[in-house]
């Protein structure tokens, strides 16, 4: 590659969330023809968000696979080919639909490198789009990564940004073990600045996106942006919030947040996941039952989304996430009063 | 086996206590019933005798530090057992240790450095609770501005940066820095009483809203009678009685017609109280005690006398218990004898109200178109205003003047 002028263009390219995953795809298969994607409608017709485009036309019907309608079946050839030495990219159309395909993700796939004793491992990577925003009602609309961060075995992600989309996906690639990337819906259309390299994102490092001395606000994803968002306003009200990205579930970057917690002694999780059971809840228990809970000055508040399958009608769909608008509050809240 | 010495329950809620003072050193010889100990409770001084005659050993508990009930502080090795044998159960040790750890010239100028992880019910945050151990800050000292009163590190700060520059820094050694300062005067660290008096008083003025009424009520007949009991009490043999006496005695009469004002909070309820309690607020070695009279309302002046002269003497001698130093249900405090005019008292919690009692002084009064001197004295209602009304504290203010002046109509 002629990196000279490539390095010098790619100090002020910005691309799309999708355009940045699909760069990182394009790259992982031309690096490496083990590589090969997987899925409904990701060849011809593109992705159903457009991530995979015109790969189909670059790397042929060979290496970009449309499946039949059955993501066990997707995900069970997926396994298979992991074992015998290849290096699958699946994507799950719509993250919900993963439920077809827990069996071979949490018995199989998760499992096999220990059942075996190291001798087999399952190097694939499975893209799920998830969340809320489009107005795609309950079984197009939930945010499921818990679930999986909840399996010994897989990996979990969580980019909020072009540039952690491209460089944790082809971290995932490279990575030994199953990953499963959980990507925003509504991040796919957001630009950002994107090194035109392969690049690769550590899994499992949080990233701070804001320093502050009040309060820390976790979140990932498009809670991750939102908390941003907040922690900007909040600074005008002469609060200073510090944002922890964590772009990681499982494993998760405890020391991170907990040095941040450490600092600033009030602690807000925000995640659109079902409150309950949630993300939020292992936080706030790691913390809790870390040396870090003498540093604490108020509650932890847990900002998720509400216990009820996410509403078609867009006013309660909005309603049933935390927005922007809810972090400012609950920050205000948790800094001014002691709690949210 | 050597008899354990455990750090006694002498009230009934108590919790903890804290060791005053020790009367006995390491070796030294008791007898069964010798003071060994001062303990200091919520409410009291009490001192705590030898369970057995023998050598005192292992002396476990510091000055000054809450331990829990039932802490064994230290061991009697009764006369042949070898008394240098370390043989303090193992359980005992681990116990006292965060009292034993701390450094001794620590543990004597912060004196309360356990109390905070171990005080129930006191919301306080983790941090703050940390902050206050570093600084053997006791939390119940705290006022905290959060949700339900939940103190918070800026509480805990603001209370350090007010507190006097003998606070212990951070790293806890104080010492040298008052010693070497004399121009920062004595520090004298609370004891139990004062330790006491200032939590509650505080307490009281925070959550009681306190409002004031004040008459000024002539003396003539009050001390005129009180000239006669003191004839008749010399005849059958009971004590002069006092003036705070014969107003304890009016006031008992009074508060049976005004059971608001002899009440006391309740979380959200008001207690009324079947017996007339009155506690008599006095001064004992620089410290605020309040001996009660019980059942003052059932009381005759000789047995009331007789009552007074028994709290003063037993609170002298420090045999009171803690039983006869709180729980009553109304507090008089007179400070005429030092010629104050009249003040405000703060209510004695979770009492409703007390009464300040001024000096009786001759003054010019109008009575029947002319001015005359009469002893007059100002007396002072304070009232907890969640369960008592202006109007409620006026009519026993009213009652009270009524028997002040015209006693007789007690009869």
């Amino acid at each position: 590659m002629p990196s000279d002028t490539l390095e010098a263009v790619s100090e002020i390219r910005e691309l799309s969330y999708a355009e940045a995953v699909r760069e990182a795809l394009a790259q992982a298969m031309e690096a490496d023809e083990r590589v090969f994607l997987f899925g409904e409608d990701v060849g011809v017709y593109g992705g159903a968000f457009g991530v995979s485009g015109d790969l189909v036309h670059r790397f042929g019907k060979e290496r970009v696979i449309d499946t039949p309608i059955s993501e066990l079946g997707i995900a069970g050839a997926a396994v298979g080919a992991a074992i015998t030495g290849m290096r699958p990219v699946l994507e799950i159309q719509f993250s919900d639909f993963v439920t077809l395909a827990m069996e071979q993700l949490v018995n199989q796939a998760a499992k096999i490198r220990f059942m075996f004793g190291g001798k087999a491992s399952v190097p694939m990577v499975v893209r799920l789009p998830g969340g809320s925003g489009t107005g795609a009602a309950a079984q197009h609309s939930q945010s499921l990564e818990a679930w999986f961060a909840h399996v010994p075995g897989l990996k979990v992600l969580q980019p909020s940004t072009p540039h952690d989309a491209k460089g944790m996906l082809l971290a995932a690639i490279d990575d030994p073990n199953p990953v499963l990337i959980f990507e925003h819906k509504l991040l796919y259309k957001t630009k950002g600045h994107v090194p035109a390299e392969a690049y690769r994102v550590p899994i499992g490092k949080a990233a701070i996106r804001r320093e502050g001395t009040d309060l820390t606000i976790v979140g990932s994803s498009i809670m991750a942006l939102k908390a941003e968002a907040a922690a900007e306003r909040l600074a005008s009200e002469g609060i200073s919030a510090e944002v922890i990205d964590l772009r990681s579930i499982r494993p998760i970057d405890f020391t991170t947040i907990a040095e941040s917690v450490r600092k600033t002694h009030r602690l807000l999780v925000v995640y659109e996941g079902v409150k309950t059971m949630g993300i939020g809840a292992e936080i706030s228990a790691m913390i809790a039952e870390s040396e870090v809970f003498d540093f604490l000055d108020a509650p932890i508040i847990r900002l998720g989304g509400a216990d009820a399958p996410i509403p078609y009608n867009p006013v309660l769909e909005k309603a049933a996430v935390p927005q922007e608008d809810d972090i400012v509050t609950a920050a205000t809240n948790l800094v001014r009063r002691g709690e949210a | 086996m050597p008899i354990e010495v455990i750090l006694p329950k002498v009230d009934m809620d108590m919790e903890t206590g804290t060791i005053e003072a020790w009367h006995v050193k390491e070796g030294d010889l008791v007898r069964q019933g010798d003071t060994i100990f001062e303990i200091g409770t919520n409410k009291a001084v009490m001192e705590v005798e030898a369970p057995a005659s023998g050598a005192i050993r292992n002396i476990k508990a510091e000055t000054g530090v809450p331990i829990s009930v039932g802490t064994p502080v230290a061991w009697i090795y009764l006369d042949g057992e070898a008394a240098t044998t370390p043989s303090e159960p193992a359980a005992a040790a681990a116990t006292v240790a965060a009292a034993t750890s701390l450094p001794k010239a620590e543990a004597q100028v912060a004196p309360v450095m356990a109390a905070a992880p171990t005080s129930s019910g006191l919301r306080a945050t983790p941090l703050a609770r940390r902050i206050a151990r570093q600084n053997a800050l006791d939390l119940k000292t705290v006022t905290g501005t959060g949700p339900r009163g939940r103190i918070g590190e800026a509480d805990v700060t603001r209370h350090l940066e007010q507190r006097p520059r003998c606070t212990p820094a951070q790293d806890a050694r104080p010492a040298p820095t008052l010693s070497t300062n004399v121009s920062e005067g004595r520090l004298q660290p609370f004891s139990a009483i004062r330790r006491i008096v200032a939590n509650r008083l505080s307490e009281s003025m925070r959550t009681a809203p306190h409002f004031y009424l004040t008459s000024e009520i002539e003396m003539s007949a009050a001390r005129d009678l009180l000239g006669r009991l003191a004839k008749r009490h010399e005849r059958i043999g009971a004590p002069k009685p006092s003036l705070t006496v014969l107003i304890a005695r009016i006031v008992a009469r009074a508060l049976r017609d005004h059971p608001v004002i002899n009440a006391s909070v309740e979380g959200e309820a008001t207690r009324f109280h079947e017996r007339i309690d009155i506690g008599i607020a006095m001064e004992r070695d620089g410290d605020l005690v309040v001996p009660v009279l019980r059942d003052a309302g059932g009381m005759d002046m000789p047995a009331m006398t007789r009552e007074f002269a028994r709290l003063r003497e037993g609170m002298a001698k420090r045999t009171l218990t803690p039983a006869e130093l709180g729980g009553g249900t109304f507090t008089i405090s007179n400070l005429g004898m030092y010629g104050v005019d009249s003040f405000t008292a703060i209510i004695n919690p979770p009492q409703g109200a007390i009464l300040a009692v001024g000096r009786t002084v001759d003054k010019p009064v109008g009575r029947n178109g002319q001015i005359v001197l009469r002893p007059m004295a100002n007396f002072t209602l304070s009232s907890d205003h969640r369960i008592v009304d202006g109007v409620a504290a006026a009519r026993f203010m009213a009652d009270l003047r009524e028997a002040l002046e015209n006693p007789e109509l007690l009869l």
